[in-house]
């Protein structure tokens, strides 16, 4: 039984379930389904060996290995059985089959993806992840989640297609699909190298390729857009990880990535909006750390990846738990709701100086690696960018989403706590953010746990920690001058918040639709295609009509010449056509008398 | 707190969603929880004495900055209040840009047509 139970990718069963799930009725059954079955996918996990292909299956002369477990996908494995268990439970309240089944197999397919060993394997769970995710938003049942649901659906599907594409290519040039050392990319120049890498960077979105998530993510359910914040963009992290370690251009657009959804969401009224625009910043890090790519930078990228599935989780819980009991999540419309919401609150916060590095909170055990890493290797530019992203995640993560939802101008709401459910995923969750950034009083606990895990270290180091020559080293946090970096960075950007707030500059939170790149394929690109349809329903019919006029026309002549009744029919033709025989034999005889 | 008149079959009392509003909030219209973990928040005075504190520990960490020399991988960061000066500029100009950017960007609700609307989820609409 332990050694099947090895054997098998976790994330398999996770789907199965998730399928069966959706036909199981009884809500209490369902649910004690859905919240058992990541723990039993973390014991699977727990029981796998490492390092060898534990489940192969041969399709077509391609050979799929389901289940290879390493030390850099374990990390991201074991992070996504977590979330899956705590949004199980956050979502306990509900009685929706369809969403239930739908988020434990969208769960099972980033595991699956995340253990596959070569790239066929990868790509159909890629697509799984992407047909499966897109109930979480039409379940929201509003129009408008309905068509940011299509336009996901469509842009997600197309990073499969071009998945596809890649993969094609390298089995053509290598003829193998094998995700090992020779897996990874070297440059662009590498067969498929280009499609992958696109196909990729549309799911961590990119800069430009990024529009998908902030518009799908605000518009899903309650419990979808907690499922959602999960696992597509950290599934994409950790394929980054696996075949573009070190490529520099990586290092820019993570920067770049930091950096501009930091306006975008001081301005968003929309809190579940401005925490997908946070999400867009937090990728920011991992894909550049993915960029500098030594075993520091790679190590940073994967704690960074662990801890914001966490946190990141636990700031749209509570959101969402707002918008359970209120009705809704605009700025605008919250505040004081500290008063009915104690418990939530306190979540919230825990959530808030996470994602903002607080010493003595998983931001700060996990970020500081990358930061380290990018100065370690001098890049000076990039460093102070992610610097100032990072008083930037306090402004939008840190201080707005609890500042405006709960303290703030109070907004005279005074609902009910959050159901006990949803607490509990909430308390689980912030108890994982302070115990995996404490301090290492007992060896083995603390941050020593999350670091003993990550990719590289000394006894177990992944491939791509091998790939940029570097050695790897200890990380230690907690020094006097990280400490004291890191406090003077938050606090006087606290102050400077407190002083804009005193002084009026703060600008206010008004509700309206704030402009992205979307606005082009949104406005007039969609007006484009409209009024191509336009002008084709108009044209298309009088082409037809004038094409068949001619064609029918020019049928008419031929028909009038060469038809049984036609004029070569009628009488003379025989005469005239022997006559016409002889010359061209004659023609062809002097031809060929001049010829010899 | 009311008691709870109403019966189910087996007996017991059933509470209504109105009774355990009561019970969350009582008469003063705050979750007791609340009154332990956030009662200072009410305090008249909190404002300004959140604003003393925090700019008494700023003072104290770049005081501390001024005595102690760090090590850094990139030497400009090592002069004295750079994270400091850094933190402070650069949360202040992510929130400042927020006026002309709002301007430039912002749109009314249903500029994409239907406004975002509220999910089928919550508890209004179950």
């Amino acid at each position: 039984m332990t050694s099947l139970l090895s054997q098998i990718n976790p994330g398999l069963l996770l789907i199965v379930v998730g399928f069966i799930g959706c036909l199981v009725p009884v809500q209490r059954v369902r649910q004690a389904m859905m919240v058992a079955t990541p723990v039993i996918g973390v014991i699977m996990l727990a029981l796998a060996d490492r390092g060898t292909s534990l489940a192969v299956a041969n399709v077509m002369g391609i050979d799929l290995i389901l289940y290879k477990v390493d030390s850099l996908n374990f990390i991201f494995g074991l992070a996504f059985l977590i979330a899956s268990f705590l949004n199980a439970i956050y979502a306990l309240h509900t009685d929706d089959r369809l969403q239930d089944g739908m988020a434990l197999a969208y769960a099972g397919a980033a595991v699956a993806a995340t253990f596959a060993g070569d790239l066929m394997t990868l790509f159909i769970f890629w697509e799984i992840t992407a047909v499966s995710s897109v109930f979480l938003i039409l379940r929201a049942g509003t129009k408008a989640a309905y068509q940011a649901s299509m336009r996901y659906l469509g842009i997600q599907v197309l990073s499969g297609v071009l998945l596809l594409d890649g993969l094609a290519y390298v089995y053509k040039a290598n003829g193998t699909l094998t995700l090992d050392t020779l897996g990874s990319f070297t440059s662009f120049d590498d067969p498929g190298a280009k499609f992958i890498f696109a196909a990729f960077a549309i799911k961590a979105a990119f800069p430009f390729l990024h529009n998908w998530l902030q518009d799908a993510y605000p518009k899903a359910t309650v419990v979808g857009a907690v499922v959602l914040s999960a696992f597509t963009t950290k599934l994409a992290v950790y394929a980054f990880a696996r075949m573009f370690p070190g490529f520099e251009i990586l290092i820019w657009i993570g920067a770049f990535m930091t950096v501009f959804p930091v306006f975008f969401a001081v301005i968003e009224n929309d809190l579940r909006k401005v925490l997908s625009y946070s999400l867009n910043n937090q990728l920011g890090f991992m894909i550049c750390a993915i960029g500098i790519g030594t075993p520091l930078a790679i190590n940073g990228a994967a704690a960074h990846a662990f801890a914001h599935i966490i946190y990141k989780g636990l700031l749209f819980m509570s959101v969402g738990a707002v918008l359970y009991r209120v009705g809704t999540a605009k700025a605008s419309e919250l505040g004081g709701l500290y008063k009915s919401m104690p418990w939530t609150t306190l979540f919230c916060i825990i959530g808030a100086v996470s994602i903002s590095a607080f010493p003595l909170f998983s931001g700060f055990v996990a970020k500081s690696m990358t930061m380290s890493a990018v100065a370690t290797e001098g890049y000076v530019i990039v460093w102070a960018m992610l610097l100032f992203a990072s008083a930037g995640v306090l402004e939008h993560s840190g201080i707005k989403i609890p500042y405006f939802t709960f303290f703030g101008h109070d907004s005279g709401k005074r609902v009910k706590e959050a159901p006990f459910n949803m607490l509990l995923a909430m308390g689980i969750a912030s108890f994982i953010c302070i115990a995996i950034a404490l301090p290492a009083f007992v060896p083995g606990f603390g941050y020593n746990w999350l670091y003993d895990m990550l990719p590289c270290t000394a006894t177990a180091p992944a491939d791509v920690c091998l790939a940029s020559g570097k050695e790897i080293k200890v990380y230690e946090p907690y020094t006097f001058d990280h400490i004291l970096t890191q406090m003077q960075l938050l606090m006087l950007a606290v102050l400077a918040f407190m002083l804009l707030k005193r002084f009026g500059l703060y600008p206010p939170e008004r509700p309206g639709t704030i402009l992205d790149t979307d606005w082009l394929y949104r406005k007039p690109g969609y007006g484009l295609a409209k009024w191509c349809g336009t002008v084709w329903g108009k044209v298309g019919p009088t082409m037809t009509g004038v094409a068949g006029g001619i064609s029918g026309k020019a049928f008419d002549r031929l028909e009038g010449v060469f038809s049984p009744q036609g004029r070569l029919a009628r009488g003379g033709l025989t005469s005239s056509m022997a006559m016409w025989s002889a010359v061209l034999l004659g023609v062809v005889m002097l031809v060929v008398l001049i010829a010899r | 707190m009311t008691t709870p008149t109403e019966r189910d079959a087996n007996g017991r009392f059933i509470k209504n969603e109105a009774d355990s509003t009561e019970i969350n909030h009582g008469a003063d219209d705050m979750h007791p929880v609340s009154k332990i973990l956030f009662g200072w928040v009410e305090n008249k005075r909190t404002p300004l004495a959140l604003l003393v504190l925090v700019i008494v520990v700023c003072v104290g960490l770049f005081a501390v900055d001024v005595f102690h020399h760090r090590h850094e991988y990139l030497h400009f960061a090592e002069a004295t209040g750079f994270y400091a000066l850094w933190g402070f500029g650069a949360f202040a100009l992510a929130v400042l840009s927020g006026w002309p950017l709002g301007k430039l960007l912002r749109r009314s609700e249903d500029y994409y047509g239907e406004a975002d609307t509220v999910p089928n989820d919550v508890e209004d609409k179950q």
